[in-house]
């Protein structure tokens, strides 16, 4: 450093940061582009990071104009003018600050970044030396957009839940409910005037109060089970393998109890995975696979139907899969034409 | 001469119990439809002085219909299971009778308070 501080020209600058052995393994092994300019914006510095993220060579970089590097054609003329405002000794503008910006790539790409930029001073005079720390940010922003993306599904999917739960009662048990109302009062008026059609309502009645409550189970059911709370996966997953129409083998299922979270995550993809055999799968049987290794629960549905799903189309995936990202799990459908579907799921559950 | 009613809902089992009470008050049911199109053409043909509309009809709302129907010596009455009540005050319809409580003497109420 005392070397820097007795430095006096541009070339003198360029041979510390170039030349430094010190200095270039810092740069060499940084996980930022460190890229450096002089006054007159041309690139002095270029490490590998930057050779990564904008597909030129420190060979090729050193020497030119920075901004036909990695500045994008409309940005160009106000990086120039903000270079040449600050180096004629107007007030920096985007100096030591962290700013997030559009870069280009050498093969014209666009890809955003966050950017800092510091001004090495010259002594006596001389002109000052631009470093950039610069980093691609197109994963985290991409990252960023699928979690709300993510979210925005989980809430719908959750409205979209109840609203359908509402339908359902609607359209079911509370149909039947003011049927049996209706007869009930019809019932009241005949009781002496017409004892045989009271009797006759009555019966239907009775028909129609276990017709709701038959509903009522079901849809209970389909909201979440209440042997999956009582008893866990084990009697559940039995007991739904024995509701579809397609036969299921159980090749594994743990027996011991889990967070309930991931219970009802496994249950959910059995049973959509399972209403999909039946639905779509034209298959002869249908194989569920679930169990622990090590901190993950492993849950598996296979059938020999004629495959060809696709995740991409239909909401019942997307919503696993969602579901299982928010347990911080994997989850992949194989689904090759012919050869039949298979849902994985890995879900952590730590003991 | 009997009041003739209309019935229009999706629910075919609603149907028939709301006929039969309707009919047993002294009604007389002159048609069923199912939806709100078949609705507008029924009413349009059958002429009857009451219709009872379902809100919640699978190809449009009963608000939508009864704007449609009501009128030239048709009356609407709205029915649901939901409490849709509260939103009959400013429709075409004359009034609003609960499913479950459905009857000729609830009919009648509910077209005496036009």
């Amino acid at each position: 450093m005392t070397e820097m501080q007795t430095s006096k020209t541009d070339d003198d600058m360029l041979a510390l940061l170039a030349e430094t052995g010190r200095l270039r393994g810092v740069l060499a092994a940084a996980l930022d582009c460190v890229v450096a300019m002089d006054a007159s914006g041309t690139v002095v510095a270029w490490n590998p990071a930057a050779e990564r993220t904008f597909g030129w060579s420190a060979a090729e970089a050193t020497g030119r104009d920075m901004a036909d590097l990695i500045v994008p054609t409309a940005l160009r003329e106000r990086h120039r003018a903000g270079l040449a405002r600050y180096v004629s000794g107007g007030a920096p503008v985007l100096l030591d600050r962290r700013i997030e910006i559009t870069a280009a790539h050498r093969d014209g790409h666009e890809l955003p970044v966050e950017l800092t930029i510091t001004a090495i001073e010259g002594e006596h005079g001389d002109r000052p030396l631009f470093l950039g720390y610069v980093r691609d940010i197109s994963d985290r922003l991409a990252a960023e957009e699928e979690l709300r993306a993510s979210r925005v599904r989980i809430v719908t999917a959750a409205d979209d839940a109840r609203r359908r739960i509402e339908r359902d009662l609607h359209d079911g048990a509370q149909q039947h409910l003011v049927g049996l109302a209706l007869t009930l009062r019809l019932v009241r008026g005949k009781l002496e005037s017409d004892p045989v059609l009271a009797a006759e309502l009555l019966d239907e009645a009775v028909e129609d109060l276990a017709t709701a409550t038959a509903e009522l189970r079901e849809l209970a059911r389909g909201i979440h089970p209440a042997v999956l709370t009582e008893g866990g996966l084990e009697p559940a997953l039995t007991g739904l393998s024995g509701r579809v129409a397609v036969p299921v083998t159980i090749e594994r299922v743990p027996r011991e109890r889990l967070a309930a979270a991931v219970e009802a995550t496994a249950y959910f993809i059995v049973a959509e995975a399972l209403t999909n055999v039946t639905r779509y799968a034209h298959a002869g049987r249908a194989y569920v696979d679930v169990h622990r290794d090590g901190g993950c629960l492993h849950v598996g549905v296979r059938d020999d139907g004629r495959g060809g799903a696709d995740p991409a189309t239909g909401s019942g995936l997307r919503g696993l899969a969602d579901r299982v990202a928010a347990l911080g799990g994997r989850f992949t459908v194989t689904s090759p034409p012919g050869e039949g579907t298979t849902l994985r799921a890995e879900l952590p559950c730590a003991s | 001469m009997a009041r003739t009613v209309l019935i229009v809902d999706d629910h075919a089992a609603f149907r028939a119990r709301a006929r039969r009470a309707l009919e047993l008050d002294g009604y007389e049911v002159v048609g069923e439809a199912a939806d709100g199109a078949g609705g507008i053409a029924e009413a349009a043909r059958l002429h009857p002085s009451v219709v009872l509309l379902d809100v919640g009809l699978p190809d449009a709302s009963g608000f939508d219909v009864a704007a449609r129907i009501a009128g030239a010596g048709t009356d609407v009455v709205l029915t649901s299971t939901r409490e849709y009540d509260a939103l009959e005050a400013g429709s075409a319809a004359a009034g609003f009778v609960p499913k479950a409580e459905l009857s000729g003497a609830a009919l009648d109420a509910a077209l005496a308070e036009r």
